[in-house]
């Protein structure tokens, strides 16, 4: 406990043997905006493009797979805006998902809308529903506003059983083909409505993370990962504390929405007991945390891993016994990485790879870390 | 005192819980520049008085009033965008956050916080972050924290989380910078040191301090003036030299036997 000396004495003090500090291991620094970083980002937006070549030339029923995972990704993105990163636990995101579901559906049911301008709508809707449901934030803390959102959560379906005329009830609602054939730029037929939407989904996901990304790392990010952190010292520090988390959950309604409509446009076919309870919002916070909290990529592992964990079970083993196992996979992940898949990939690969902020003051002294001299003499 | 030109001026500033009155009609204003440090025994309210200025508590009657305005209609989180900015008595860094975040979020005030144009990355909006993060290095180079700007604040040792608090609350560029027992859990040798360092900062950028404290050393060796409560009463207030020997504050310490 000599770090306060250090300060006093700035000229002994030697930055690059902190104490505590372990002795930096073989690592490649990569400052950000130069040619090797543009290198590491081109490199891996051509994976992705490969990948989804890939992709696209499995069979059907894969295809529709994946496309599902796009699907979820999109709205578990949506919901570590707000319990990833503003630390606001919320098991009401299936109504958020089955909002957008239905607004798509009634829309183009009976308004004969095209399914893509049904998008904003869809997406306006859950952004003030998701200011509504943030409101009680603002007084009721930690389990007792997850209540609250599973309150939302419970009663949707209900509401969607009751409002029969427009929802078609508990029977369900089906959106004819017709209505969902992909629109006639893209040059697709109607029976090709599955490469349409796995594209289509896998735009969509590639634009709501890049949104994301930029949100978590502007300055509105760090007052919703302080406001999650420390609310008084928020506050202190000039941070609204109230809007923060008001917004953030209109933000995160509002994506999750997104991945409800897409939904719609991709099944055809809504029920209220289908893919709207309860059962769907956890299914979220299992991807979420599988995939990592509070990370960037945290949401589409994580869409993989509920989407596709539960088959890989059942194709080794029989009946019940599947469900027992995918249990106990799910525990052994969180048991082994309680950061997530990408939490602990990105620990992995901090010690590797060390990406530096262009506007570092010690780059301009020198190009390798380790500071090359001490802090500049004041005074 | 005058009254003129003062920063902060608290008057008559009373608060009570149940049947307690823990103050009883304290005043005291703190000067542009001044290192005011508020002493007294436990229990004597320095803490709740700490509590009504950064408005977590509402006192029962009294004046707040920050360069004229009356502080006691301000929400907290409007507090550094007038100048007040703050540390904490046990530390309330932002855990799962970089030092440099952390040093960031002190600039909460600084300039308008956009969702919409943190979503999509609005040029505008980017240069004015690129101008904090400017000032944010620039503050970490002057508390020797930039070989730790990318750690995260929890599991650092004590000593430099205070420094990080220090960067925090200097971000907002406060004219009044609120030290809750900044002492607390430091080695003497450290405490010498966070001494100069205030002192140094203080010289650098020209704020004034209030110093909420129980470390006499520290006290009477930054301060320019000091004021002591006991009970929730002032007793004193004065120069540090003075304070060293004035009857009421040694009885209030020692016990009035003494």
């Amino acid at each position: 406990m000599t770090t306060i000396d250090d300060t006093a004495a700035p000229s002994t003090a030697k930055p690059g043997a902190r104490p505590g500090g372990k002795p930096k291991g073989p690592r490649f620094l990569v400052v950000q905006g130069t040619l090797p970083y543009r290198g590491l980002q081109l490199g891996a937006v051509l994976l992705v493009a490969l990948l989804l070549l890939w992709a696209s030339g499995l069979p059907a029923f894969r295809m529709g797979q994946i496309t599902n995972v796009f699907i979820i990704a999109i709205a578990i993105a949506g919901l570590n805006l707000v319990t990833g990163y503003t630390g606001l636990l919320s098991i009401g995101h299936s109504a958020f998902f089955g909002l957008g579901a239905y607004t798509t559906g009634i829309l183009i049911v009976k308004y004969e809308f095209a399914p893509l301008s049904t998008i904003p709508v869809a997406i306006g809707l859950c952004f003030v529903l998701g200011l509504l449901v943030g409101l009680p934030s603002l007084r009721i803390h930690g389990l007792y506003l997850a209540l609250v959102t599973l309150a939302v959560a419970v009663s949707f379906p209900e509401i969607v059983r009751r409002a029969e005329e427009l929802t078609g009830g508990a029977a369900g609602m089906v959106v004819r083909s017709r209505f969902l054939a992909p629109p006639e730029w893209t040059g697709l037929v109607r029976a090709e409505r599955g490469i349409w939407m796995f594209w289509f989904s896998a735009a969509v996901l590639a634009v709501v993370m890049l949104l994301c990304r930029n949100l978590v790392r502007s300055r509105f990010g760090i007052a919703m990962r302080a406001t999650r952190d420390n609310e008084i010292a928020a506050a202190a520090n000039g941070i609204s504390v109230a809007r923060t988390k008001i917004v953030a959950f209109g933000i995160s309604g509002a994506i999750t929405g997104l991945a409800g409509s897409l939904f719609t446009m991709y099944m055809g076919a809504l029920s209220p007991d289908g893919s709207f309870t309860l059962l769907k919002s956890i299914e979220f916070i299992t991807g979420l945390v599988l995939g990592g909290v509070a990370t960037q990529i945290g949401p589409l592992v994580g869409a993989f891993a509920v989407v596709f964990l539960p088959y890989l079970t059942a194709s080794y083993t029989e009946g019940p016994l599947a469900g027992v196992v995918f249990g106990i996979v799910l525990i052994v992940i969180v048991f082994l990485m309680p950061e997530g898949i990408v939490g602990r990939v990105g620990i992995l690969a901090r010690k590797v790879v060390h990406i530096v902020p262009a506007d570092h003051p010690r780059l301009g002294r020198a190009d390798r870390e380790g500071p090359p001299e001490p802090a500049r003499a004041e005074q | 005192m005058a009254a003129d030109g003062a920063l902060l001026t608290l008057r008559d500033v009373t608060i009570g819980f149940g049947g307690v009155t823990a103050l009883d009609a304290v005043g005291f204003d703190v000067q542009p520049g001044q290192i005011l440090g508020l002493i007294g025994p436990n229990g004597a309210g320095k803490t709740t008085l700490f509590n009504c200025i950064t408005r977590i508590y509402q006192p029962n009657s009294g004046d707040i009033r920050w360069q004229g305005e009356d502080l006691l209609r301000v929400p907290a989180h409007h507090l550094p965008k007038l100048g007040i900015a703050r540390t904490f008595q046990n530390l309330a860094l932002f855990g799962g956050m970089s030092v440099f975040d952390n040093t960031m979020s002190g600039g909460s005030s600084q300039a308008r916080i956009g969702a919409t144009s943190g979503l999509v990355g609005w040029p505008p909006s980017r240069s004015r972050t690129k101008k904090l993060r400017a000032k944010a290095w620039e503050l970490l180079e002057r508390l020797d924290l930039v070989a730790l700007a990318d750690a995260p604040a929890a599991g650092l040792p004590f000593g430099t989380l205070k420094r990080v608090e220090l960067a925090r609350a200097l971000m907002a560029e406060p004219k009044l910078l609120l030290l809750d027992e900044p002492a607390g859990g430091l080695t003497h040798s450290e405490v010498k040191a966070l001494g100069e360092l205030i002192v140094s900062l203080r010289d650098d950028y020209g704020f004034a301090a209030l110093l909420v404290e129980h470390h006499m050393g520290l006290v009477l060796g930054i301060s320019d003036h000091v004021v002591a409560l006991d009970f929730g009463n002032k007793i004193f207030e004065g120069s540090p030299e003075q304070v060293k020997h004035d009857p009421a504050v040694i009885a209030a310490y020692l016990g009035r036997a003494a």
